[in-house]
């Protein structure tokens, strides 16, 4: 299957089914709505196969090559079917699996996954390890039979929805740091687990705080080597940076170009809409290249940090360039759409914070592609 | 070209480059078939040169012979070509019932050639002339860029020698390879500036130890990697889409952000940047001209921005389909 075959059926496909697969609320909609539309979506792509391209056939997909899903993504997103945060979990989380799950534990949980009856979600923050994610203290000691995990994770994206969890544990003493760290596929209707969602600040009880007290986990369930959790984690954060930086870039689009629809003549100037445009042109230029890089079978790394610094701030300069044309609507309208700007504004005050904040983008770039040494 | 074809180029560039002289340049240019490159497959030719050209901060007629390509009359080693004027892109050149009216800009190769070509429109569309140089006027431009060249052409009514009819595409098709190189080359400078910035970062001792310690030092020359990788991206996306809309967003991209890397350099660089004598200063100026050639950052992006408003629909330039991408991962 090329990309040319593959995005005109797909687009066919869009064309043919797009009244029954739009959502049916208004707007952003609530978060149970969402989840309810990510999986009636998910469920009808991957019958008709597309949501199965681009996956290898042993978690049952078609094969084919990772940019079929980029493009998947991006129709998804630029034709406001699916939010593409939730989504792109779905990026973050299968290819952990593939690379480090037992076979048949991969075998018989992606599909899963790929089909949207499972939300997963991915513990890795804790209340005292931010930045700093060498330092967690989440701790999981062996038992008869398996692991027991007690400790807090807490940013935990869709938790209170998740099925199951990609947590990391520490296994060797705290200053073992990254070398004494475990990744666990952990069921989250286990005993001992607590689920806090937090409310933020646009509105939305998306993150969590997850409480372990006690928690079985079979040995079974070891993604990767023990004490080698490290490895799992430098190999997903990459991801969050290729096919998902991706989707979240054809949002970033359309949501521009809602912006060029309803602004009101002369309420913004033509130079600050132009540098707008062009940061998302440089963005998805250089994210298109990792979509190439990552297909051509490169190993992903530092190098994807300089995509999410510049995803930050495009995602940030589109927000701000909707506050100033549309300041009446996003500070104080009402309908579903003022809600969404409003939303929309504030959730991304939070790009330049998640999955690693600029400063950290920015020591690893410093370190790892400007090879600057040791920064103390 | 293939991979050690191209290695190969660009070290023979850079040697020639580092003697400092447009001549030796144009030679070696020649010598390893630069022009030909030019002609077979102009866009990767474009790419190779001058990225190199511009770290080196080197000058030579490759811009004459980028735009007599785009214009379809194929690199001239001997006949110059008048450029826009700063901050433009339409053609340099009026043409009227008493002759030719120019008033644009040379590269150092005019003063060298004998005949220079002229892009001029008229009544019945565009035309490119062959004029004598000796008919033109030639002035120095020294300004902020001495040692980049640059003379001011202008003539009232000169008469043409021979004349071209070009194709309606010949102009635009001349402005995108035009964009494209002077990006590649605002890139170079800016990698240039770059290096010189890391080095100083790592060798200059305060507190007892290299200032590239310091965070404040260490994200300065980060976000100048990634204004340069945004930069370069575009750059390279609209080569591969030979596309006139993407190399506008290209030249606005590679100009504007070899900017923000000059003004984080220089900062790093502190005091030593600030002399003279160390070579911060000879590529801030290169690309503070470089930016005015076939339209500024700061226009292009109003530009740009004004279409948006104006059309208020966003053009897809960017497709996840890229020919050169797919078969060629790098």
């Amino acid at each position: 299957m090329d990309l040319a075959t593959f995005r005109k059926g797909l687009d066919d496909w869009l064309d043919e089914h797009g009244r029954e697969l739009a959502p049916e609320h208004d707007g952003l909609g609530t978060l149970d709505e969402r989840m309810v539309q990510l999986a009636k979506v998910k469920r009808r792509s991957f019958d008709a196969g597309w949501m199965r391209w681009g996956w290898p056939e042993r978690v049952g997909g078609l094969g084919g090559s990772p940019i079929l899903r980029a493009y998947l993504g991006e129709a998804l997103t630029a034709r406001e079917l699916v939010e593409p945060d939730v989504y792109s979990m779905t990026e973050v989380l299968a290819p952990t699996m593939i690379d480090f799950a037992a076979p048949e534990l991969a075998a018989e949980m992606v599909p899963r996954l790929l089909r949207g009856d499972e939300i997963w979600c991915q513990g890795f923050s804790e209340p005292g390890t931010g930045s700093n994610l060498a330092s967690l203290a989440c701790r999981a000691i062996r038992a008869d039979g398996g692991w027991r995990v007690t400790g807090q994770k807490v940013w935990t994206s869709y938790a209170q929805y998740a099925s199951h969890c990609v947590l990391l544990t520490r296994t060797g003493s705290l200053e073992s740091a990254h070398r004494g760290i475990t990744a666990l596929f952990v069921d989250m209707d286990s005993a001992g687990i607590t689920v806090r969602p937090l409310r933020t600040m646009h509105g939305s009880d998306e993150f969590s705080e997850v409480f372990f007290d006690d928690v079985a986990v079979p040995f079974d369930r070891t993604l990767g080597e023990v004490d080698q959790g490290w490895a799992v984690a430098m190999d997903l954060l990459p991801y969050e940076r290729s096919t998902s930086l991706w989707h979240r870039c054809a949002y970033l689009q359309r949501r521009l170009e809602r912006l060029l629809e309803s602004v009101p003549s002369g309420a913004l100037g033509a130079a600050e809409v132009g540098e707008v445009a062009q940061l998302l042109i440089a963005l998805r230029a250089r994210s298109r290249d990792t979509q190439y890089r990552m297909a051509g079978g490169e190993q992903l790394g530092a190098e994807t940090s300089i995509d999410k610094v510049l995803l930050s701030t495009a995602e940030q300069a589109v927000m701000d360039l909707a506050a100033r044309g549309l300041a009446p609507e996003v500070l104080v309208g009402e309908d579903a759409a003022s809600e969404r700007w409003r939303a929309e504004y504030l959730y991304s005050r939070a790009a330049s914070i998640y999955g690693g904040t600029t400063e950290i983008q920015r020591n690893i770039i410093a370190r790892r592609l400007l090879d600057l040494g040791d920064d103390r | 070209m293939d991979a050690t074809e191209v290695e190969l180029f660009e070290r023979s560039v850079r040697q020639a480059a580092a003697d400092h002289t447009a001549e030796a340049l144009d030679r070696a240019l020649t010598d390893l078939g630069w022009p030909d490159a030019l002609s077979d497959d102009p866009y990767t030719a474009v790419s190779i040169l001058f990225p190199v050209q511009g770290a080196a901060n080197a000058t030579s007629s490759a811009l004459d012979q980028v735009v007599a390509t785009g214009l379809g009359m194929g690199p001239r080693t001997t006949e110059a070509v008048v450029l826009p004027r700063l901050g433009m892109s339409a053609v340099p050149g009026v043409a009227g019932d008493d002759g030719v009216s120019v008033d644009g800009l040379g590269t150092r190769a005019s003063t060298r050639a004998e005949t220079a070509v002229v892009a001029a429109r008229g009544d019945a569309g565009q035309t490119f002339f062959s004029v004598a140089v000796a008919d033109l006027r030639l002035e120095p431009v020294r300004g902020m860029d001495p040692e980049l060249g640059l003379v001011r052409v202008t003539a009232d009514g000169v008469a043409p020698g021979s004349r071209t009819e070009p194709s309606a595409r010949a102009w635009p098709t001349t402005v995108v390879l035009a964009r494209l190189g002077v990006s590649y080359e605002m890139l170079g400078a800016a990698r240039a500036m770059l290096a010189l910035a890391r080095e100083h970062a790592l060798e200059r001792i305060q507190y007892g130890g290299p200032i590239s310690r310091f965070q404040a030092v260490r994200h300065r020359l980060a976000d100048t990697l990634v204004a340069i990788e945004g930069a370069e991206a575009a750059v390279n996306a609209a080569r591969s889409a030979r596309s006139p809309e993407l190399a506008t967003v290209a030249k606005a991209l590679a100009g504007g952000r070899a900017l923000t890397a000059a003004s984080h350099c220089q900062q790093v660089l502190a005091g030593i940047g600030f002399t003279a004598e160390h070579s911060f200063h000879r590529y801030f100026r290169r690309i503070l001209v470089l930016d005015q050639l076939f339209g500024s950052a700061h226009a292009l992006t109003a530009e740009l921005g004004e279409e948006l408003l104006r059309s208020r629909a966003l053009p897809d330039l960017l497709p996840l389909e890229d020919p050169v991408a797919m078969s060629a991962p790098r």
